[in-house]
């Protein structure tokens, strides 16, 4: 059995020496190639008997000893509330954005992971490096005093962005150099362009989040490696995909928890056909369209069959993530963002822009369509550039609604 | 069992008997069947079944002095499991329509699963169910505390509280309208906190941890006799990533499987599940499928199906040994679980799903 993956920080690979049995007996079991608690709760009831050759009941007074070796610690919902009471700044980063952070029950939540999902374009970079200004803020101004650690497998990663955010959003605050230098000191960026080295630097992250006192974890994007790499077409890649990312959001989920910070994740969009099958779709050219007939290759797919755009990898994925938030456009100038699963919150939505200051909510205007209900977040549509566009009245030359638009 | 037999009370010609055909300790008798008895030793079937039965009597007395277990052959007669049954309680959903096609609500003694796309409600239902075991019984609940096993992090505290805080007011109401002594006695004890203080939550962060937490449970649950719910919100997610020996893994759920029935009738509880719904890509389709594979399908006696029509979310109950198969809709409002409410009779007359605008706005005050 391979035991690369309980290398990460948790109990099942505690050696059963440290469990508490006995030399003679681990040494037995040693023999077998039992080594860990993992190991002694995998093996069947029989086995155990025949290879420790202790009774049934001795049997199992071992398997509650190497149980209560590994076995999480119980907590009371009070006891978990009363931590986070402690703190109460510190069980969620605000956004800064009111609305959202109101129906959120305060902002991006510690501890879990919310993904940040739409098409290019959109602002899902913006969010990310708003968010990063915001975690390095002490907490009187709703940060989490702590260092950020940006995991960029785009190279859409801008400092002079980042900056610009942060004079724009907090003019009072970033008054001298000073302090700009100092929260731009405390924004790690790693470029990873491969989903290996990814993981392997989820995998340093424990001890980085320790020395370096990080509070914030973002990756930018999950997808874009993921779809260079595994190309669902093939037999077999999907499971194959799954469970890589089965395995980034468990290592995420335990860094998030372990540390009460939250992992932000974006991710990219997909066509989903009406037959239920997903088609990496092409976004860059602005000429796409929603014709299928372009799209080949695609099994079982007849001409003008009606598909929409949903958030990529797929479904399992998408029971991963604890909150997902979907940023799509609106009209020519405003975009709309989604709750789309939140364990908190209903499904909402709010009308944004992207400025200087990064993103900023159209209060007062149409907020929330109270009587549009979601629907399955793994199949929420989502409305892509040239929707907007056809649905506009203007067929002129775009004006520039915003600033800078790295994407 | 090495009794002589001597010491067993049977009358002295039959003793005189059985000796006579060799025979000197229960051990040895037990072996012998009662037609075998009889025709060796020249007694009736009746007189040869009588015997073994005193003997055996006696032995398995011999063995509860001792400490053995003798309610190891757990036999009962269908009339005592119907009186069982119907005393038995429920924990309610507060979707009355859900706790109607439930038969009452969630079960105690069973394996409950919930099944269902990502984001349609199974860890709110969850931790609805977790508050709702705690309603005293004068309200119609079971005064029970609730275990809470999560492998996926999606509990959160502050919904818990909403949830808790919600039922309560409901409560209070109905104490306001009755206004009976008991109804305010145990508003006493029923509050946010002690709710809280009564849901025992683990957090496992992958299968061994999961397995490991399942054995120490009857241990846990004989500390604490008022548990009547245990939730494992995620039975799929620890066991569906790097198992390369998917047989192992069968054996695994099997074994988790059994120990969850067994806990769920020693303890008289109720067990939850919650299971994820996988792609099952066909010829020319892909379905939603609950995960785990087919033989996992037999692990819960209960499963209940939750998924989006367009906007409305739906509960199917898909398999009961005692309820019709039928779906529900149901909503989540800030209080937690809930009925749809029905649109008031001056808009369409029939609930159009197609038009999301004609859709009631849900009631109570949203945060």
């Amino acid at each position: 059995m391979e035991s690369r993956e309980y290398r990460f920080g948790n109990m099942a690979s505690k050696k059963l020496r440290r469990a508490g049995l006995a030399q003679e007996l681990c040494e037995r079991l040693s023999r077998h190639q039992i080594n860990t608690c993992h190991d002694f709760l995998c093996v069947s009831f029989l086995e155990l008997m025949k290879v420790t050759g202790q009774s049934y009941q001795n049997v199992q007074k071992l398997l509650c000893k190497v149980s209560r070796a590994c076995a999480p610690k119980m907590q009371t919902a009070y006891d978990l509330k009363m931590k986070r009471a402690v703190n109460p700044f510190s069980a969620f980063l605000s956004t800064t954005l009111d609305s959202l952070d109101k129906t959120l029950h305060g902002g991006v939540a510690c501890g879990s992971l919310t993904e940040v999902t739409g098409p290019p374009g959109c602002g899902k970079t913006q969010f990310c490096i708003m968010m990063s200004v915001l975690a390095t803020l002490p907490t009187s101004l709703g940060g989490l005093d702590g260092a950020v650690i940006y995991i960029d497998t785009e190279s859409a990663f801008s400092a002079e962005r980042l900056v610009q955010i942060a004079e724009h959003r907090l003019p009072n605050y970033f008054v001298t150099e000073e302090k700009l230098v100092s929260m731009t000191r405390s924004i790690h960026l790693y470029r990873e362009l491969t989903c290996e080295s990814v993981l392997k630097r989820i995998e340093s992250l424990e001890e980085e989040i320790i020395s370096k006192k990080v509070k914030l974890v973002i990756i930018d994007s999950v997808a874009s490696v993921v779809r260079k790499e595994f190309d669902t077409k093939l037999q077999g890649n999907l499971t194959e995909r799954s469970n890589f990312l089965a395995r980034e959001a468990s290592m995420l989920k335990y860094l998030a928890e372990e540390f009460s910070i939250p992992v932000i994740l974006t991710n990219q969009i997909t066509t989903w056909l009406s037959n239920g099958l997903a088609i990496q779709a092409d976004l860059v050219s602005p000429a796409d369209d929603l014709s299928l007939s372009e799209v080949s290759g695609a099994p079982g797919s007849r001409k003008m069959e009606s598909g929409c755009m949903i958030a990529a990898l797929g479904n399992t994925w998408s029971h991963s993530v604890n909150t997902r938030l979907i940023l799509q456009y609106h009209d020519l100038q405003t975009r709309q963002i989604l709750v789309a699963k939140s364990p908190v919150a209903p499904f909402s939505a709010f009308l944004y822009t992207i400025e200087k200051s990064g993103l900023v909510l159209q209060d007062g205007k149409d907020q929330q369509d109270p009587t549009w209900e979601g629907t399955n977040p793994a199949l929420q549509a989502l409305r892509v550039r040239n929707n907007a566009l056809k649905e506009d009245l203007l067929d002129n030359a775009l004006p520039s609604s915003t600033g800078k638009d790295p994407i | 069992m090495q009794r002589d037999l001597g010491s067993l009370p049977l009358a002295p010609a039959l003793r005189a008997r059985l000796v006579g055909a060799g025979f000197s300790t229960a051990q040895e008798l037990l072996e012998v069947g009662p037609c075998e008895l009889s025709k060796e030793i020249g007694i009736s079937n009746e007189e040869a079944l009588e015997t073994l039965q005193v003997i055996r009597q006696e032995c398995d007395s011999d063995a509860a002095r001792m400490g053995g277990d003798p309610t190891s052959l757990r036999t009962c007669t269908a009339l005592e499991l119907l009186e069982q049954e119907q005393a038995q309680g429920f924990v309610v959903t507060f979707c009355s329509v859900l706790d109607d096609i439930l038969g009452g609500g969630v079960q105690l003694t069973k394996i409950t699963e919930i099944c269902g796309a990502p984001g349609v409600g199974k860890t709110q239902l969850c931790m609805q169910l977790a508050v709702d075991v705690q309603i005293p019984e004068c309200f119609g609940g079971l005064a029970g505390e609730a275990v809470y096993i999560d492998t996926e992090g999606s509990f959160m505290v502050e919904r818990v509280a909403d949830i808790a805080t919600a039922c309560v007011q409901h409560c209070q109401l109905i104490a306001e309208a009755h206004q009976e002594e008991d109804h305010h006695k145990a508003l006493e004890t029923f509050s946010l906190e002690s709710i809280l203080s009564h849901i025992y939550y683990f957090r496992c962060h992958d299968y061994t941890e999961l397995l490991a937490q399942i054995y120490l449970l009857p241990d846990f649950l004989s500390e604490h006799s008022k548990v009547r719910l245990v939730a494992v919100d995620g039975i799929a997610f620890p066991f569906r990533h790097d198992f390369e020996d998917l047989s192992l893994r069968t054996r695994l759920l099997n074994g988790l499987a059994q120990q969850l029935i067994s806990i769920a009738n020693d303890h008289k509880l109720a067990v939850i599940l919650t299971n994820q719904m996988t792609t099952r890509i066909g010829q020319s389709q892909s379905t939603l499928v609950p995960a785990l594979g087919e033989s996992w399908g037999h692990a819960a006696t209960i499963r209940l199906i939750l998924h989006w029509d367009n906007n409305q979310r739906l509960a199917t109950l898909y398999k009961s040994p005692s309820q019709k198969e039928s779906t529900v809709p149901y909503c989540i409002t800030p209080h937690g679980f809930r009925d749809v409410q029905p649109p008031p009779p001056s808009q369409t007359p029939e609930g159009s799903e197609m038009n999301p605008r004609k859709r009631p706005r849900i009631e109570e005050d949203k945060q």
